[in-house]
């Protein structure tokens, strides 16, 4: 009977540079039944809060920058607004604006991106190439608005360093009739298979009230039916002046299964309202100056002189991404400084998605949530004799393509 | 245990610090309500709840943070500032109560050097599990009753008594930090 019984300990994981949280999870498995999971972050912890003590507010932008390369813009913003928080520094209404049509674009290619690599993961390789490809104009656009496709180094304290220049606002424009004419495309090819459908649904699941209790944030909180949006309940940048309202499933079919399909969903739903809101400030985007204080040496010294405590949370791609600083009269450097980003707060969810899941299952779990796929570069699988072998990265895709294939031959 | 419900109504920022004021008394100051802009015309988005609790009081005020609502947590910020540790508990209250209806609740907590503990809320509020721990790991914060007191973010190999953003004598030494430049 004990060797019925016995369980096995898989750890995925750990490391990848583009999150701040690379994570490794030790999955605890009866066959392929996944009984129990235990997550440790860690494995690339950067110490950057610690860093940010010995340098200046302007310095930390940059710094702030790459906690992520997806969506690094998110971070920047939600720093530059704790500093206002603290300091209270204005910011023009033009570069509110602008502020918001980057953090949609990248939003926009956040979730394109996301919806490929989960097709990938199937192994629906024709999806997969298809979303890369759609990707390509987003970031076509951010590169010719801010000269890089990842870390724009745009934002700074009190506005923005680059301006919407009437070639830039024809690009996006451009941009905007491309997708309303091809992105349908993209997701009828998708939602409409059956395979996929059965691959995501029922998959992964996280209740209602796990997810209030464990604290899941952005599409992951959204897809298991709460009403949750930080651009709705509070508000920030330009998103006064617009309406979004939270995407949630049962708005749209009735039902919230809050599993990988309805994560898959939200997302897809989300990228059609960023082109909205992206159309929307394009329209009101208001004239004026798109700084505070031009002058970096003049900025700084008045941060010099600031005292106080500020906390800025933003909807970022993968949901709500917070911030907290200190700043100290009379002190150039930055007193403390706190991160979290979006998958500290949905990490916490996981072994509620794994259980009694597959492990063929647990790539598309993992993914579910939206870190980053390469945090499965290796795996490791140890008996509890002590023997163990190596599974790479092509060998767990491999058994989660070939359930697909088997469901496909059923 | 919590119903882990999120209520559909909100409550203005001034009520909710009277009611506080009014429940706990002494026990918490520095009371401020600060409203945020957003938009063209800087028009007030929301509202920010910062309040300074006494350490014996924090389970008690958030139990009555959560008669309101079922306070979403997002983080633990923390310093030390000489004799104390400083820990800063950022919440959410009415996160799914309507538009500009959010209420982002941030509660500082000093916990004295001589005695660093602080209740857990890990059995009310399940999401905090790993704030608690980076808080344990990172400035040596004890947390009563909390599970799981393993390290979170730092390698397994760490000595534990090395708290890396104290800075005190048991936070890094020169031996830790490699200048690259």
């Amino acid at each position: 009977m004990a060797e019925e019984n016995k369980t096995y300990t898989i750890p995925i994981g750990p490391v990848h540079v583009g999150l701040k949280e690379p994570i490794t999870a030790w999955l605890q498995v009866d066959g392929e039944r996944i009984v129990d999971v235990r997550i440790r972050p860690g494995a690339i912890h950067r110490g950057i809060e610690y860093m940010a003590r010995e340098r200046n507010p302007i310095q930390v932008i940059y710094l702030a920058e790459r906690i992520c390369g997806i969506c690094s813009f998110a971070h920047i913003v939600s720093f530059v607004r704790v500093v206002e928080d603290a300091t209270g520094i204005p910011v023009p209404p033009r570069a509110k604006y602008i502020r918001t049509i980057l953090l949609e674009l990248e939003r926009i290619h956040s979730h394109i991106l996301w919806a490929g690599v989960a097709c990938y993961t199937l192994g629906y390789d024709s999806a997969f190439n298809l979303g890369m490809l759609l990707r390509e104009k987003v970031m076509d656009v951010l590169e010719a608005m801010t000269g890089n496709r990842v870390n724009y180094g745009v934002g700074t304290i009190g506005g923005v360093r680059r301006d919407i220049t009437p070639k830039v606002a024809k690009a996006i424009n451009e941009m905007l009739d491309y997708y309303n004419r091809e992105f349908s495309y993209f997701y009828n090819v998708v939602t409409e298979d059956p395979i996929v459908k059965a691959r995501m649904r029922n998959v992964g699941v996280l209740s209602k009230e796990n997810a209030i209790r464990y604290c899941a944030v952005g599409p992951t909180a959204r897809a298991s039916g709460l009403r949750m949006d930080l651009r709705w309940s509070s508000p920030y940048e330009a998103y006064e002046d617009l309406e979004v309202e939270p995407v949630v499933p049962q708005d749209y079919l009735g039902k919230v299964h809050g599993d990988v399909f309805d994560r898959f969903f939200v997302r897809v739903m989300e990228v059609y309202q960023s082109l909205d809101i992206v159309k929307k400030c394009m329209d009101g985007l208001p004239d004026g100056p798109i700084m505070h204080e031009s002058k970096p040496a003049k900025l700084l010294s008045l941060l010099k002189e600031a005292e106080g405590v500020g906390q800025s949370s933003i909807e970022a791609p993968r949901g709500d991404d917070t911030h907290a600083i200190k700043l100290t009269k009379g002190e150039e450097n930055i007193t403390w400084w706190k991160v979290r980003a979006p998958t500290y707060a949905n990490a916490m969810s996981w072994p509620i998605m794994f259980k009694d899941q597959e492990i063929a299952d647990a790539p598309l779990i993992i993914n579910s949530i939206d870190p980053c796929i390469s945090c499965m570069e290796r795996m490791l699988v140890v008996d509890e004799k002590g023997s163990s072998t190596m599974t790479t990265k092509e060998e767990l895709i491999k058994l989660c393509r070939d359930k697909t294939r088997r469901l496909m031959h059923r | 245990m919590y119903k882990a419900m999120l209520n559909f109504e909100a409550r203005p920022a001034e009520e909710l610090k009277s009611f506080l004021e009014e429940k706990l008394g002494n026990k918490i100051k520095n009371i401020e309500i600060r409203a945020r802009t957003a938009g063209k015309e800087e028009k007030v988005a929301f509202h920010d709840l910062w309040i300074s609790c006494s350490k014996d009081a924090l389970i008690e005020l958030v139990d009555l943070l959560s008669e309101f609502d079922f306070p979403i947590f997002h983080v633990i910020s923390g310093d030390d500032v000489g004799d104390c540790i400083l820990l800063n508990y950022h919440f959410s209250l009415f996160s799914s109560a309507g538009r500009g209806k959010r209420l982002g609740v941030v509660v500082s907590v000093l916990v004295p050097k001589n005695e660093l503990s602080v209740p857990s809320l890990y059995d009310r509020i399940p999401g905090i599990e790993y704030s608690e721990r980076e808080m344990h790991e990172m400035l040596g914060v004890f947390f009563e009753s909390l599970p799981d007191r393993s390290l979170v973010f730092l390698p397994e190999d760490w000595d534990e008594k090395v708290h890396p953003w104290r800075r005190d004598e048991s936070g890094l030494s020169s031996r830790h930090i490699r200048e690259l430049s």
